[in-house]
C-alpha cells in the first residue's frame, strides 16, 4: 500500500518535496487521481496527493480572472463560474470518464487539468488550456518556490513558464496555485447538424465551415453508430452520421450564422438545428468523448493538421478496423480499437498514419501492462528530446517528480 | 545606469578571424558588415536611448547559414545578438561590442499559404502586416496587430510575444502561432509545432514565444490566419473621470461583451492627438473610450446598441457611433497616432508598458500624477483598457542634462506602482535591457533562477543575447548545483494516510 502524503498548505508541499529530495524518494503526484491512468505508470511507493490543497484565493468576474489552489476540484470551480455566467473558454470535458474501467463521476482538479493541458471542442477557436493560464506558483524538484506570469491578461515579463508547466504532467514542478483567465458565456448557442456518413466528406465540410466568416466554435463528426450515445434525440433521429457545427454569440448573430452555414453546406446532406439546451448538451457530450467513454477498448487520440482529418480518419478506420470520431474540425481524431489486446503492428500502423500526415498519436486508454511496454506519447525527434531532457534535469535534477510519467526520454531513462 | 556584460577581450582580438569565417559562411555581397559607418544603423533598436556599435553584423539568407554561424559562435564562444526589423521598444536587439548581430531581414519570403488549414508559413523577416497583405485578397488576416505592424517582423513578434489593440478578443502572438523552425546555439535545427494543434513533450513553442532571442534564432514561422470579420464599427465615449471610464469598461465585459478593441486615453493624450490629427475627439472630457465591435453586421449592430446603453448608464457625457468605414478609421487615427502626437509636443518621450488589474486604473492614474509632480515631468496615458495594458508616455528633453535620468526614474516608479497593485512590468514590449533591472520587483532570485534554467537547456554558455531580460546571469555551475537549503532530512509534519 502506497504511502499518501497530503499537504494542506504550500509550505507543507515544499517540505514534502524537500523530504523526497533529501531521501531520494520518487513521488507520484496526483490531484484527485482522476487521470492517473493517462500516461505511463509511475514507479513509486509514495503518492503526493494535492487534493487537500484547495480553495479559491480570488475570483473577480469583471476582471475575467480566478486564482485557486491547485487541488481545487473542477466541479467546484465550474459551479462558481456558472453562478456568474462565465466559463473556462477552452471547455474541458470529463476526461476521466474516458479512462479504463473505473467509473469516474468527476472531472478532477484544476492542477490535473493544467498538468495534462486537456481542452474541449472550442479549442479550435479559442485555444487550449495553456492559452488560458495567466500564472502559477509551484515547488520545483529542487524543493524551491518559483512562479511565473501573474493575474493580468497581457504579460510578457520574463519567460512564459506557465506554458511550460501546461502539459508537463508534474515532471518539472508541483503547482500549488494557479491563476486562470475566464470568459463570459455567450448569450446563445446553436448547432447545425448535417447528415454525413463519409468521414472524408465530413472533413471537407468542416474545413469549408471553418474557412467561412461564421466563427464556428465547434466542429465535429460523429459516426452513425455513435450518435445515440451523445444523448440528444434530435441528432439520433437523423439516422445517420453527422457533421456538427456550433456558433455562439448574441441571438441575432447566431441565427444569421446558422442560416449561412446551412446554405454553405446544403449539398452535403439534410440539416437540423440544435438550440440552447440541446446544443449545450451535445457539445458537453463531445467534450466528454461520450461515444467512447467508459469502455475498455484501446483509445487513441490522433492529432493532425485539421484539413487532413477526414482523410486520416478514413485511413485509420480502414487500416485498424477501429471506430472513429473527429473533433477540432478534424485536428483531433479519436480512434477506439476493439478489445484490449494490441498487436505491436497496430501501434506502429497508427503512429505511421499519424506521422505521414505530420501528426502524432497518443494512447489515451490502455491497460497498464501495455502502457508500460510501449510509449504512450509520440516521441519527439532526437534534437527536441535532448532539449526536453535537459529542461527536466534542470528543474528536477534528482528525478523525484513523477519519474517515467511522460516518456523515457524525458524522465531521463529511469524506466516507465 | 545600464550595465552590460564586459566585452570579452579575447573575442575582440579575434575579430579578423571571425570576419573571415563569417564571409566564408555568408559569401553574398554585403552579407557581412564590418565598417563603422555601415554598422551605425544597427547601433540601436526602437529604444534609442541606448546605443552600442556591434562587433560585426551578419545577414544570413537561409537556415543552413544561420546554423553554420551559430555553430561557429558556439565552438568559439562568441556572443550573438539576434535582430529582426529593429522596431522593438525594450532594447532586446541592443548590440554588444563583442557580439555578432545576426540580422534576419533577408528571410523575407512567404513560403506557403494553406487556406484549408488556415495557416501561413513565412520566413521570420516578413513583416506582421506582410502576412495580412498576402492573404487579404481572400478575406483573411493575421490577428495580432502591434502598432509597428507595417515595419516589425514576425520573427521579432515571436521574440517579444507582441500584442496589439485586438488582443483581448484575438490573443497575443503566442495564441496565434502554430509552429516555428528554430536554430539552437549549437547549430541544431529544431522544428516545433506545425499545422496541427498539439506538440509532443513540453510546450517549447509556448516558451520560445516571448523568449527575447535568448533561446535560439527562429528561421521559419507558421501562424494561423482568420477570416476577416464581415464588418466593424466603433464608438467614441467620453467621461468626466477615469473612474467612470473604467467602470464602463468593467460593465461592458461583465455583460459578456468582448469587444475587438477597447482603448482608453486620458485628457493630455486626447488633447495631443486631437491637435495633431483632428479626429474630432471631445476636448472637455477626462477619459475617452474607443470601443470597436467586429463580426457579422447583424451582431455588430446589435452590440453597438448594447454598449451605447451601458455607456449611458455609466454616465458617458459624449457618445458617437461610426456610421461609415471612413468614420471608424477616423476614430482610430487619433489613437494610432498618439505616440507621434506626443512627439510633437515634447522633444522626447519614453513609452512605458505596464499591465494592471483594470479595477485599479483610477488609483494608478492618480498615483502617476503624484509621480509626475515629484519628477517634474509630464505624462500622457493611452491604455489598452480591455486587457489592462497601460502605455504612459513620459515627456522629456534629452538635451536637458539630467532629463533622461529623471524620465527613467519616473518610468521605473510607474512600473513599480503597476507591480504593487498586482500588475506586471511589461504587457507587450518585453523586458530587454529597458526593464531588466526591475525584474526583482516582480520575481525572487529563485523565480529568476528557474527561468534561467530553461535558458540553460538551450544555451548553456549563455551566448545568446546576454545582458537582456535577467539583471544578473547566474553561472551554469550555480544554476545546476542542487542546494541543500530546501532539503529536509526527516519527514516533515504533513498529514499522511
Amino acid at each position: 500500500m502506497a504511502d499518501v502524503i497530503s499537504p494542506t498548505t504550500p509550505e507543507q508541499l515544499r517540505d514534502a518535496i524537500g523530504w523526497a529530495l533529501g531521501s531520494k524518494t520518487p513521488l507520484e503526484i496526483i490531484g484527485s487521481g482522476s487521470k492517473r491512468e493517462f500516461g505511463h505508470a509511475v514507479a513509486s511507493d509514495h503518492v503526493l496527493d494535492l487534493s487537500k490543497l484547495t480553495g479559491v484565493l480570488f475570483y473577480e468576474p469583471e476582471e475575467l480572472v480566478m486564482s485557486v489552489r491547485a487541488g481545487t476540484s473542477l466541479a467546484e470551480i465550474q459551479g462558481l463560474l456558472r453562478e456568474k455566467n462565465q466559463q473556462f473558454h477552452f471547455e474541458p470535458g470529463n476526461f476521466p470518464g474516458l479512462l479504463a474501467d473505473g467509473v469516474v463521476d468527476h472531472a478532477g482538479t484544476i492542477g490535473g487539468l493544467i498538468a495534462t493541458n486537456l481542452s474541449g471542442p472550442r479549442r479550435i477557436k479559442v485555444g487550449a488550456a495553456r492559452d488560458h493560464i495567466l500564472g502559477f506558483e509551484a515547488i520545483s524538484g529542487r524543493a524551491e518556490d518559483f512562479k511565473s506570469g501573474g493575474r493580468v491578461m497581457k504579460n510578457v515579463t520574463g519567460f512564459d513558464l506557465s506554458k511550460l508547466m501546461s502539459g508537463s504532467f508534474g515532471t518539472l514542478g508541483v503547482m500549488h496555485t494557479i491563476t486562470m483567465k475566464v470568459m463570459p458565456r455567450d448569450e446563445k448557442t446553436r448547432t447545425v447538424l448535417i447528415a454525413c456518413d463519409d468521414p472524408k466528406a465530413a472533413g471537407r465540410a468542416m474545413t469549408d465551415a471553418m474557412g467561412s466568416e461564421n466563427e464556428v466554435s465547434g466542429a465535429a463528426w460523429i459516426a452513425s453508430a455513435d450518435v445515440a450515445k451523445l444523448g440528444v434525440s434530435v441528432a439520433t433521429e437523423m439516422g445517420s452520421g453527422i457533421v456538427a457545427l456550433r456558433v455562439e454569440g448574441p441571438a441575432p448573430s447566431v441565427a444569421w450564422r446558422c442560416e449561412a452555414l446551412r446554405k454553405l453546406l446544403a449539398d452535403i446532406g439534410a440539416s437540423e438545428e440544435l438550440h440552447s439546451t440541446n446544443s449545450e448538451a451535445f457539445w458537453a457530450a463531445v467534450a466528454d468523448v461520450a461515444p467512447f467513454a467508459g469502455g475498455s477498448g484501446l483509445l487513441w487520440r490522433v492529432s493532425v493538421p485539421p484539413a487532413s482529418g477526414g482523410d486520416v480518419a478514413a485511413t485509420l478506420a480502414a487500416e485498424t478496423g477501429g471506430a472513429i470520431m473527429m473533433d477540432w474540425a478534424g485536428a483531433q481524431i479519436w480512434l477506439r480499437l476493439p478489445g484490449a489486446d494490441v498487436a505491436d503492428a497496430m501501434v506502429d500502423k497508427t503512429r505511421q498514419i499519424a506521422l505521414a500526415a505530420d501528426g502524432r498519436a497518443v494512447l489515451v486508454r490502455a491497460p497498464v501492462d501495455i502502457r508500460n511496454r510501449i510509449s504512450v506519447f509520440q516521441s519527439e525527434d532526437a534534437a527536441l528530446a535532448r532539449i526536453n531532457a535537459k529542461i527536466r534535469a534542470n528543474f528536477d535534477p534528482a528525478a523525484i517528480l513523477n519519474p517515467g510519467r511522460m516518456m523515457p526520454s524525458i524522465s531521463g531513462g529511469e524506466g516507465a | 545606469m545600464l550595465r552590460m556584460p564586459e566585452p570579452d577581450q579575447s573575442t575582440l582580438a579575434r575579430r579578423k578571424d571571425i570576419i573571415a569565417a563569417m564571409r566564408n559562411i555568408v559569401p553574398a555581397d554585403g552579407g557581412v558588415i564590418v565598417d563603422e559607418d555601415q554598422l551605425r544603423p544597427y547601433e540601436c533598436d526602437g529604444l534609442m536611448a541606448y546605443r552600442q556599435l556591434p562587433m560585426i553584423v551578419v545577414l544570413p539568407e537561409n537556415t543552413g547559414q544561420v546554423a553554420a554561424i551559430l555553430k561557429y559562435c558556439h565552438i568559439h564562444k562568441i556572443r550573438v545578438v539576434p535582430r529582426g526589423a529593429g522596431t522593438g521598444l525594450s532594447g532586446g536587439a541592443l548590440p554588444m561590442a563583442d557580439a555578432i548581430t545576426i540580422g534576419m531581414m533577408k528571410f523575407n519570403r512567404v513560403l506557403d499559404i494553406d487556406w484549408d488549414n488556415r495557416a501561413v508559413v513565412v520566413q521570420p523577416g516578413v513583416t506582421n502586416l506582410g502576412i495580412t497583405r498576402a492573404v487579404e485578397h481572400k478575406g483573411f488576416y493575421y490577428a495580432p496587430d502591434p502598432s509597428s505592424q507595417i515595419a516589425c517582423s514576425i520573427g521579432g513578434n515571436i521574440a517579444e510575444n507582441s500584442g496589439g489593440v485586438h488582443s483581448l478578443k484575438y490573443g497575443l502572438t503566442t495564441n496565434n502561432v502554430l509552429g516555428v523552425e528554430m536554430v539552437t546555439i549549437e547549430g541544431e535545427v529544431l522544428r516545433v509545432g506545425g499545422k496541427g494543434l498539439d506538440q509532443s513533450g513540453y510546450d517549447l513553442l509556448g516558451v520560445i514565444t516571448g523568449s527575447e532571442g535568448l533561446l535560439g534564432i527562429v528561421t521559419e514561422v507558421t501562424v494561423r490566419i482568420l477570416r476577416k470579420p464581415e464588418t466593424a464599427r466603433a464608438l467614441l465615449l467620453g467621461f468626466n473621470s477615469s473612474e467612470a471610464g473604467g467602470d464602463c469598461v468593467a460593465k461592458i465585459i461583465a455583460d459578456g461583451i468582448i469587444p475587438g478593441g477597447l482603448e482608453m486615453m486620458d485628457a493630455p493624450a486626447i488633447k495631443a492627438t486631437e491637435d495633431f490629427v483632428h479626429a474630432g475627439y471631445p476636448l472637455d472630457v477626462e477619459a475617452l473610450l474607443l470601443v470597436e465591435l467586429d463580426g457579422p453586421k447583424v451582431e455588430v449592430d446589435y452590440l453597438i446598441e448594447q454598449v451605447g446603453a451601458i455607456a449611458t448608464q455609466c454616465g458617458a457625457v459624449y457618445s458617437r457611433i461610426s456610421e461609415s468605414e471612413e468614420e471608424r478609421l477616423l476614430f482610430w487615427s487619433g489613437r494610432k497616432n498618439a505616440f507621434p502626437a506626443i512627439g510633437r509636443i515634447s522633444p522626447d518621450y519614453m513609452c512605458m508598458d505596464g499591465t494592471i488589474p483594470r479595477r485599479r486604473l483610477a488609483e494608478v492614474l492618480t498615483g502617476m500624477q503624484v509621480l509626475s509632480q515629484r519628477h517634474g515631468l509630464r505624462v500622457a496615458n493611452v491604455f489598452h483598457a480591455g486587457d489592462g495594458n497601460l502605455h504612459p508616455l513620459i515627456m522629456f528633453d534629452a538635451n536637458q542634462p539630467g532629463d533622461l535620468e529623471r524620465a527613467e526614474a519616473f518610468g521605473a516608479d510607474i512600473l513599480k506602482l503597476c507591480v504593487e497593485v498586482g500588475g506586471v512590468l511589461s504587457g507587450e514590449h518585453g523586458i530587454g535591457v529597458e526593464k531588466r533591472d526591475l525584474m526583482p520587483e516582480m520575481f525572487t532570485e529563485d523565480d529568476m533562477k528557474h527561468q534561467e534554467r530553461l535558458k540553460l537547456a538551450f544555451d548553456e554558455d549563455e551566448l545568446l543575447n546576454p545582458g537582456k531580460v535577467f539583471p544578473t546571469l547566474h553561472g551554469c555551475g550555480e544554476l545546476k548545483t542542487l542546494h541543500a537549503r530546501g532539503v529536509a532530512d526527516k519527514f516533515p509534519n504533513i498529514p499522511r494516510f
